[in-house]
């Protein structure tokens, strides 16, 4: 039996390794004594399954050119939020911390409270941070203020890709409408669209974050807003709760009972759901442009005969709704660099923090972070095109970094791999259908407070009615019952500010 | 107290372990009594009092979860705590030495393996995406079965994974306190005529029941503490209202959400409820005449 050995210890120890990550910074960050800082502890949100590993080739090559010893605090993505707010809590953060979920309550609370130096009148100083756009800047602050350096990304990323060879075995048009993409979903779980003979793939591969991801945008093509909308009456609302909101989950509901969409997306975590789209489970994916490149080149892996081409689509429409896409980058927004009080003790120190920000702007950091180093991870050809020599190398030496960039914008770097430079040029055209938050920069102190709960339930509730657990009523239901929770003062608080703002 | 310096000498990093690693940090308790802010830290965050005991009385998710925790707890302790039992009393009667050990540190694998790798090995047979469990039933004619997500089944799913994991394990106590059994009680049981069952029954069982009370005390006493990492794992948003217990919701609501005074309220309280437990289970024990843990 377990309960022989006392059982808080695996409570603890999960507390414990939430808080390692965080708390392995305390050596050599200064915390203030002496002048200037040469080590930087950086906490940083990885997207990739493994982490480099510490002071590698691009890590060194980053202390050399920024000249400051860096100890990276890798976070993966999964539990990022758990991982921040126990350093929060615990007061153990590094000199730079990358909030990358600009909606998690705990780090709203404590940019609000004051953990987080204020950084806006040091931006002039910098080269690159100066020429961060004024309207970044005012998306990224709470309450009129800024508390950390906003990550420059493009608008809009999201978009469908489609595999490409299966629409052709299958003799259909790439979809452009949501009507068509019905039709095509249907067609590659029904019609056997890669050919084997097996009743063995399916429409839409979608994974655990449905709700905050993939279908989200997906509503987004039905009207819905970005996470919250203005309604007719004037009231800021939030988009779970729109008539086009719960007719795309009718929609993607009729799907999911025809087969058209993975069985059980609501449990598949992420690794999991790209290795099924590297074995070719289901062919429509809703994410962001940039990713086909990763899945070809995971499709290669996993068969190296795989016919996997992918059709890139950023003009999905549905009937009459204008062409949009929700943006996934909070509007060019990705988050924050935010330097703690606790351990950048002085405003000289603030400087040094933010002048280690703005050096891994220049290019060369960026190049390094994007493509690796020239001839060992990648080349240029006479054209200036960039190809990666060694896919794997370079996923594991180079491809975690690329998250730490505190902008994605620095260049662009023309490719062999024709799928980012489609990518790339698609979610430029992007950026003048996105459909932004207007709540993003309004004060609701309920929403700061409650808002993960609420989400939360909202998320469960959407995940039961996908599975058939509930139906649309019971749905309404749970949505209703979260006023009285806090979302109709948040609605209320958030109609204020709204008013306020816009006269 | 001198003379025995030594012995002192030799308690005292156990000592100290457990002044710095478990009453230390009961002094972070206070936050249950304060509105917390990690900012304003533990001198200046304001005092609530009771607050937080009085929203988790008063919430309906404190039934809820208490209803999830007791279930799971009952199941474990009708199920998964008789198994180690009978399992160490069938490898007892194994008369070949070298099976016997095979078979003891078979069992005892699953131990080593972090829930982690035990849940996704589950998961990978479950689903309901081409689980080879699920291919089978499918294969013999039946509907698919969502074990992962579908609520009925999180218990026994649950249940299932402790005792894969546990039950191995749990036999070496009481695989230990077999062999302090005189074996003249067996022979001479056997001249009176009494065959396997029965000396297993009348013999084994009754040297063995101090090792299954204190067990089962120390079990009593942690029936609100079912771990949080395997339950964090098989939870999902469809079958979270069966499967969300104090533990979870302490993470859920203090880690994630950053509620940390109220979910250490929650904690807190699950911990009075265990030091009860232990102390009446405890006096039980005695009352019928066993030695009981303290």
């Amino acid at each position: 039996m377990r309960r022989i050995h006392h059982p808080a210890i695996a409570g603890t120890a999960a507390l414990t390794l939430a808080l390692a990550a965080c708390g392995s910074g305390d050596d050599g960050d200064g915390g203030g004594e002496g002048a200037g800082k040469d080590t930087i502890s950086w906490m940083s949100v990885v997207h990739t399954p493994t982490t480099p590993e510490t002071d590698g080739v691009i890590e060194s090559a980053l202390q050399d050119y920024t000249g400051k010893e860096i100890e990276f605090q890798w976070v993966p993505a999964a539990n990022a939020d758990e991982k921040i707010n126990s350093a929060l809590a615990s007061d153990s953060l590094p000199d730079l911390v990358d909030l990358g979920n600009i909606t998690n309550t705990t780090v709203r609370q404590a940019m609000t409270q004051g953990q987080f130096w204020e950084v806006e009148e040091f931006l002039s100083e910098f080269d690159n941070l100066s020429q961060i756009s004024p309207e970044t800047i005012e998306s990224a602050k709470i309450n009129g203020t800024l508390y950390g350096v906003p990550k420059q990304k493009p608008m809009a990323r999201y978009g469908v890709l489609v595999r490409q060879d299966w629409l052709d075995n299958l003799g259909l048009d790439v979809p452009h409408t949501i009507e068509d993409l019905t039709e095509v979903a249907i067609a590659f779980a029904e019609d056997d669209p890669d050919g084997n003979g097996e009743d063995d793939t399916t429409g839409f591969y979608d994974r655990e974050e449905s709700f905050q991801l993939g279908f989200r945008s997906l509503a987004g093509y039905f009207g819905a807003g970005q996470r919250f909308e203005v309604n007719d009456a004037g009231e800021v609302i939030p988009s779970f709760t729109t008539d086009a909101w719960k007719e795309a989950m009718e929609w993607y509901r009729g799907l999911y009972e025809k087969g058209a969409i993975n069985k059980e997306f609501v449990t598949l975590q992420k690794q999991n759901q790209y290795d099924g789209i590297y074995q070719g489970k289901g062919g429509i994916v809703v994410t962001g442009l940039f990713e086909a490149r990763g899945f070809y080149e995971g499709g290669l892996a996993a068969d190296p005969d795989t016919t996997m081409d992918w059709a890139l689509i950023n003009d999905m429409t549905y009937e009459d709704v204008p062409r949009r896409i929700l943006t996934d980058t909070n509007g060019g927004m990705g988050g924050w660099y935010a330097i703690p009080r606790s351990t950048v003790e002085t405003e000289d120190e603030v400087r040094e923090v933010l002048g280690f920000v703005d050096s891994l702007l220049d290019e060369e950091p960026f190049t390094l972070m994007t493509n690796g180093i020239e001839d060992e991870h990648f080349e240029f050809d006479d054209d200036g095109v960039v190809s990666i020599l060694d896919q794997t190398k370079w996923e594991q030496e180079v491809q975690p970094f690329s998250s730490s960039r505190p902008s994605d914008l620095v260049i662009t770097f023309p490719s062999a791999q024709p799928y980012v430079d489609l990518g790339n040029e698609l979610m430029e055209e992007n950026a003048e259908h996105a459909v932004l938050n207007p709540a993003q920069s309004l004060t609701s102190e309920t929403f700061d407070s409650r808002w993960s709960v609420i989400e939360q339930q909202a998320n469960d509730a959407y995940n039961q009615y996908m599975m058939g657990q509930i139906d649309m009523e019971q749905y309404e239901a749970t949505i209703d019952a979260l006023g009285g929770e806090g979302l109709d003062q948040i609605v209320a608080e958030f109609t204020e500010a709204y008013d306020e703002a816009n006269g | 107290m001198w003379r025995r310096r030594t012995l002192y000498l030799m308690i005292l990093p156990g000592a100290v372990y457990f002044l710095i690693f478990k009453y230390l940090p009961m002094g972070g308790l206070a936050i249950a009594f304060q509105d917390y802010r990690p900012f304003l830290g533990f001198s200046g965050s304001e005092w609530v009092g009771f607050d937080h005991f009085v929203r988790l009385f008063t919430e309906d998710t404190f039934f809820l979860l208490l209803r999830n925790t007791l279930t799971i707890s009952f199941l474990l302790l009708l199920f998964a705590f008789p198994v180690p039992i009978i399992l160490s009393l069938l490898i007892n009667e194994v008369r070949l030495r070298f099976f016997k050990r095979s078979v003891q540190t078979i069992i005892y694998l699953p131990h080593f393996m972090s829930w982690v790798i035990i849940v996704s090995l589950f998961y990978v047979m479950l689903t309901t995406d081409g689980g080879s469990i699920n291919n089978v039933i499918e294969a013999a004619g039946g509907e698919p079965i969502s074990f992962l997500t579908d609520p009925a089944w999180l218990r026994p799913m649950y249940v299932m994974q402790e005792i894969w994991r546990n039950a191995g394990w749990g036999t070496i106590i009481y695989l230990a306190a077999i062999t302090t059994v005189d074996t003249q009680l067996y022979e001479s049981a056997a001249i009176d005529g009494a065959g396997r069952l029965r000396q297993a029954w009348h013999i084994t069982l009754p040297a063995i029941r101090p090792t299954i009370i204190v067990l089962l005390i120390l079990n009593i006493g942690d029936f609100l503490e079912l771990g949080f990492e395997h339950m964090f794992l098989v939870m999902n948003s469809l079958n979270r209202e069966v499967g969300e217990i104090f533990d979870t919701y302490v993470y859920n609501t203090g880690i994630v959400n950053g509620q940390f005074s109220y979910a250490a309220a929650v904690g807190m309280f699950k911990g009075i409820v265990g030091l009860i437990l232990v102390v009446l289970a405890n006096r039980l024990a005695r009352r019928f005449g066993e030695e009981g843990v303290y």
